[in-house]
């Protein structure tokens, strides 16, 4: 990974001392950046400080999701950068930023990627990088990737006991792509895009689950992990 | 300066990094060789599938082969694939439920035989959950209570085998051994388990004569198993509800495996519904269906004659049963015996280094 880190100073290095200072490069470095946050606050695992929508007290104990199939786009100029094999797992203390490296300037406007694997990549688990199985997200009895986990305990209403609650969400049908607008990207600019998760966007808009009343709190597929699903894909990633 | 040398240093290790990997590829002749195991007419099922991703090696092959017995893969150093798939049961376990995995709990399927597998192209466990034998293998290989795995800890082991270091050169040349890789020999190995040398393949080839009694025995089969246990492999390689119960429990904590097919795909016709089972070496699998119930082929055949449960996701063909008498199931199972495939398991008892 340093090493990597190296060679990009390097191909920086390189680039800058070759270029007039007038001409805009023609290719300027982009990360993205992730934070994740539950009812506004930034996360922190393994604390009780935390609610959910519903007000139920709520401890995240693991929170990782999948982010695949970035594209930037200059709307100006219609330029488009599609990053290849671009399957990215991000995680709450695990990987927080994707680094698309050098990539041909523009002056982005747009970001747009999917939250969970496409078809494709779904439809088998023996895959390398972010996709090796090593990662606990490939699911063992129905060949494909839980694309959101979230794992925890919240104090159920009735019982006020810690109750465990487990979402792992996948199948296609909640392979959910969305687009962001971007603001001050200049071409040729090293750029640093932050975004941010809302946990509780898991939990509300459209449809609004509440752990106390859910039959089973454990959720790994069918309707509840469909509604979910919709949830996350609107609301759940915005620009920070 | 120093800092100068470095990104010197840097780039030409990345030129000779990226001059490697060309090489790599011109060097083609290094490359394992593609092996195609010839197919008896009497499987009915043209020729050899080959995956694209990957394409059948002598070395790969007896990778998987290695990697199928080997129980140190397991998180216990005891249990391997063989546990519950033995050659000389035609790759079962003999027992309705395995409780020797790991953790000594039951599981709760039945372990099916594995044959003809590279033709099992829609969908493979019971209900079809795993789309092909690469993904698969992370299965059992992770499940708690089969192997218990940490797939991590299974690459330190066999980076640190001199033996697997050379197995994977040979099958997966200048390729870092790597969960995939791993799986994919497996699946290499899991494809050679071809049964097509069973006295009726004799039969059909025209090497052999049936007596009557076979004769008779095949007739009643076509007549009223072909339409699922289709000729050739003897599976349909579909789902069907063959009546073993009227409803199905759902146990939160179960993830719906009771419910069948329709645990994948939430089809309410699925309900109930299974893979058919290949009829090959049958003799030597029992017991049989999905939760290992029933303990001989006479149990089966009372099943289909007099204990089909109506309910409505039924497969069609079994509403009123399929009603035979005494001397109807004698021959049918003396069919059924024809069946056995000796050669093929004399071929991979694990101390047979004849392989592919
Ligand atoms: C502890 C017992 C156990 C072990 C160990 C085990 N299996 Fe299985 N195997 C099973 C059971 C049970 C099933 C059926 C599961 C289901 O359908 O839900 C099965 C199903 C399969 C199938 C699907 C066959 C079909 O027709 O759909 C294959 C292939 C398979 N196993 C290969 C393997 C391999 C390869 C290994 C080692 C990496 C292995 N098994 C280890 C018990 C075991
Ligand atoms: C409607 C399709 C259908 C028909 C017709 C049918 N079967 Fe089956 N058979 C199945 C299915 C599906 C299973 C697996 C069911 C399960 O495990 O839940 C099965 C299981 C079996 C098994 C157990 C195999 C094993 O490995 O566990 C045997 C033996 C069997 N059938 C024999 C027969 C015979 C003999 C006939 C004809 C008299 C017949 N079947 C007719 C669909 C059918």
């Amino acid at each position: 990974m340093k090493n990597i880190s190296y060679l990009f100073l390097a191909v920086l290095f390189a680039f800058t001392s070759c270029d007039k200072e007038d001409e805009t490069p023609a290719q300027m470095n982009v990360k993205i950046t992730f934070d994740n946050t539950l009812n506004g606050n930034p996360l922190e695992l393994n604390q009780e400080i935390f609610t959910l929508p519903s007000g139920e007290s709520f401890m995240v104990k693991k929170f990782k999701y999948y982010i695949s199939n970035v594209i930037l786009t200059d709307s100006e100029t219609n330029t488009q950068y599609i990053e290849t094999d671009s399957y990215h797992l991000m995680g709450q203390d695990f990987n927080s930023s994707i680094e698309l490296g050098m990539i041909p300037s523009a002056n982005y406007d747009q970001i747009t990627f999917s939250i969970g694997v496409d078809e494709v990549a779904n439809s088998r688990t023996d895959q390398t990088g972010d996709l090796d199985p090593n990662n606990d997200m490939a699911w063992n009895w129905n060949s494909g990737y839980k694309f959101v986990v979230l794992e925890g305990e919240f104090i159920h209403e009735s019982t006020q006991e810690r109750t465990g609650l487990v979402f792992h969400i996948g199948n296609n049908q909640n392979y959910a792509t969305v687009t962001l607008p971007l603001s001050g990207l200049a071409a040729g600019k090293p750029a640093s895009i932050s975004l941010e998760t809302a946990i509780d966007e898991l939990f509300s808009n459209p449809n609004t689950l509440v752990p106390s009343n859910l039959a089973s709190t454990t959720v790994m597929g069918g309707p509840v992990a469909d509604q979910i699903g919709q949830n996350y894909a609107d609301g759940f990633i915005k620009a920070n | 300066m120093k800092k100068q040398a470095l990104i010197l240093l840097l780039s030409i290790s990345w030129t000779w990094a990226c001059e490697d990997q060309g090489q790599q590829e011109i060097l083609a002749e290094n490359d394992p060789e593609l092996f195609v195991p010839s197919i008896s007419k009497s499987l009915n099922v043209g020729s050899f599938p080959q995956p694209d991703r990957n394409p059948m090696s002598k070395e790969g092959v007896l990778l998987g082969k290695k990697l199928f017995f080997d129980t140190n893969l397991s998180s216990n150093g005891k249990v391997s694939c063989a546990s519950c798939h033995q050659p000389q049961l035609a790759f079962t376990d003999a027992v309705p439920l395995a409780d020797h995995g790991v953790t000594g709990i039951e599981l709760d399927r039945h372990a099916p035989a594995l044959f003809n597998l590279a033709w099992n192209t829609t969908g493979l466990f019971w209900d079809g959950g795993a789309h092909d034998l690469e993904s698969l293998n992370f299965g059992p290989l992770t499940h708690p209570n089969e192997m218990g795995a940490d797939l991590t800890a299974i690459l330190t082991y066999l980076n640190q085998q001199k033996e697997y270091l050379d197995l994977f050169e040979n099958a997966f040349p200048a390729t870092p051994i790597q969960s995939a890789t791993m799986s994919r020999a497996i699946a290499q190995y899991t494809r050679t388990l071809i049964s097509q040398t069973s006295r009726y393949d004799l039969w059909m080839n025209g090497e052999i004569g049936f007596n009557s009694i076979e004769l008779k025995g095949y007739e009643i089969y076509q007549a009223n198993c072909s339409s699922c246990h289709e000729e050739g492999l003897f599976t349909d390689l579909s789902y069907h509800n063959n009546g073993l119960d009227e409803s199905y429990p759902d146990p939160i904590d179960k993830e719906g495996v009771f419910l069948g097919r329709f645990r994948i795909s939430h089809d309410s016709s699925d309900l109930g519904a299974y893979k058919t089972p290949s009829l090959r070496n049958i003799t030597l699998t029992t017991p049989y269906m999905h939760d290992g119930r029933f303990a001989s082929l006479e149990e089966v055949l009372n099943h289909y004659s007099s204990g089909i449960k109506q309910n409505s996701s039924l497969a069609p063909q079994l509403k009123d049963g399929i009603p035979l008498n005494k001397e109807e199931k004698e021959a049918l199972i003396t069919f059924l015996k024809t069946l056995q495939d000796d050669q093929f398991i004399q071929k991979h008892l694990q101390d047979n280094p004849d392989l592919p």
